[in-house]
């Protein structure tokens, strides 16, 4: 390996809280909100906030290049991340630099997606992570700033800047921070990282590349069959990336439509085989040039529909928010997948 | 003052590059390859109907790999190497 020609520790002049503000600006390092300056003091706290984690990374997506611990600390920091919160984004990172997260493909597309983070395990409530009410919104610095200094380090260590090699058309609000914890404490199944072979103890956090939540609203329905209706035909999009890149997706189911499944009966099975068979997309509602072109590169119909994902096994479900008749549905980009990370507490 | 630059990363040594003999531009086999989106597809046609006026093109042919958000398999990319000389890429969206 070689230095880049950028060096680790920058010299700049003193600068007042208005003018550090315009000179990251000018650097290209913000993301459009204020920043916290990453001073070689501030940096080290948040390092040693990942003390005994010595796993090297691989380099970053679009830029190729490997990230050191301080210039990732550096974008923590700026994001207004406390040092605690410094293994949460380094799992997040190990999480979209996982093969199978297709980073450079979430990167350069045109697709609106971001890295979607939820957090499991005790760590959530150590931290602090918003896992109700309002859990995907503004008001908490552990969801806003593990989300933002994720999107940082792609950025500036990574590359991904808009109209340069992030390319996407429209962009989405997600890509500012998108983090949030699953309510474990309120759920009726077990969490989902256990379900993904982890102990209940670990901490762990999972990755994908996925657009801002789509509501799903339902307060009419009281049993479980009237509400996998609604949740089924709000999930099946003829404008879902995944109609022709297959991929995953996430259903954050919210309490009171939760409680509702358990009290009818409905595990998760059956959720998943249930939102299989009838989240796919009519043909009649698919453009004829759309049908060819999807024909032409290998994706067929399954009888009078267009599924939106491989099998039942693409479909992850977890529970989170508060009180209200709300549900939200998380489309992937397609080409990637749901990576879960367990989370390295700093070494004694 | 001193700050920890955030933009700072080391880049890995660059892969070795193949110098294998030197290629006839107007004989040699081209594969044109595409994302599989529809304008890039247009695009390269576009491209094989200008060569049509400056060299022979029954040895152009067409490849896409089938999936625009993934990168090609790489045994797509080895058979296309063994095949033909040269490459031309598309990623129209």
């Amino acid at each position: 390996m070689s230095d880049s020609a950028d060096t680790e520790v920058l010299e700049i002049a003193d600068l007042d809280p208005e003018a550090w503000q315009d000179y990251a600006e000018e650097q290209g390092w913000s993301d459009g909100l204020p920043l916290v300056m990453p001073t070689e003091a501030s940096v080290a706290r948040m390092v040693a906030g990942a003390r005994g984690d010595n796993e090297s990374f691989p380099p970053i997506s679009p830029r190729q290049v490997v990230p050191t611990l301080q210039s990732l600390a550096a974008n923590a920091v700026m994001a207004g991340a406390r040092p605690e919160y410094f293994p949460s984004i380094i799992a997040a990172l190990r999480g979209v630099l996982n093969p199978s997260y297709n980073l450079h493909g979430s990167m350069a597309t045109t697709h609106s997606c971001a890295p979607v983070v939820m957090l499991n395990g005790p760590i959530r409530l150590a931290l602090g992570v918003n896992c109700g009410t309002n859990c995907f919104g503004q008001g908490w610095r552990a969801n806003a700033s593990i989300g933002r200094a994720l999107q940082l380090i792609l950025r500036n260590v990574g590359g991904g800047v808009p109209g340069v090699m992030d390319r996407s058309t429209q962009g989405s609000p997600a890509k500012y921070a998108f983090c949030f914890g699953e309510n474990e404490e309120e759920s009726p199944w077990a969490p989902f990282h256990v379900r993904r072979g982890f102990d209940a103890s670990d901490s762990v956090v999972t990755v994908m590349s996925g657009e801002a939540p789509h509501n799903i609203n339902d307060h009419g329905s009281t049993s479980a069959e009237g509400l996998m209706t609604t949740f089924a035909h709000t999930i099946a999009q003829p404008g879902a990336n995944t109609i022709y890149g297959k991929g995953p997706y996430l259903v954050i189911v919210g309490p009171e439509h939760a409680a509702t499944f358990a009290r009818d009966g409905w595990g998760l099975d059956k959720l998943r085989d249930q939102l299989w068979e009838r989240a796919r997309v009519p043909l009649k509602h698919i453009s004829a040039e759309n049908l060819a072109t999807y024909a032409a590169t290998g994706h067929h119909p399954t009888g009078d529909f267009l599924t939106i994902c491989r099998g039942p096994e693409d479909i992850h479900i977890a529970m989170a928010g508060g009180p209200g008749k709300h549900s939200a549905f998380i489309p992937s980009f397609g080409g990637t997948a749901v990576v879960s990370t367990r989370v390295k507490t700093p070494a004694a | 003052m001193r700050i920890v630059n955030p933009g700072f990363g080391i880049v890995p040594a660059g892969a070795e590059q193949a110098t294998e003999g030197k290629v006839d531009w107007l004989n040699d086999p081209i594969v044109l390859f595409g994302n599989s989106k529809p304008n890039a597809r247009e695009l390269l046609e576009g491209i094989k109907a200008k060569l049509a006026g400056i060299r022979r093109t029954d040895n152009i042919d067409f490849i896409a790999k089938n999936s625009a958000s993934q990168g090609a398999p790489p045994e797509m990319i080895n058979d296309a190497a063994k095949k033909y000389r040269i490459a031309l890429l598309a990623l129209g969206d």
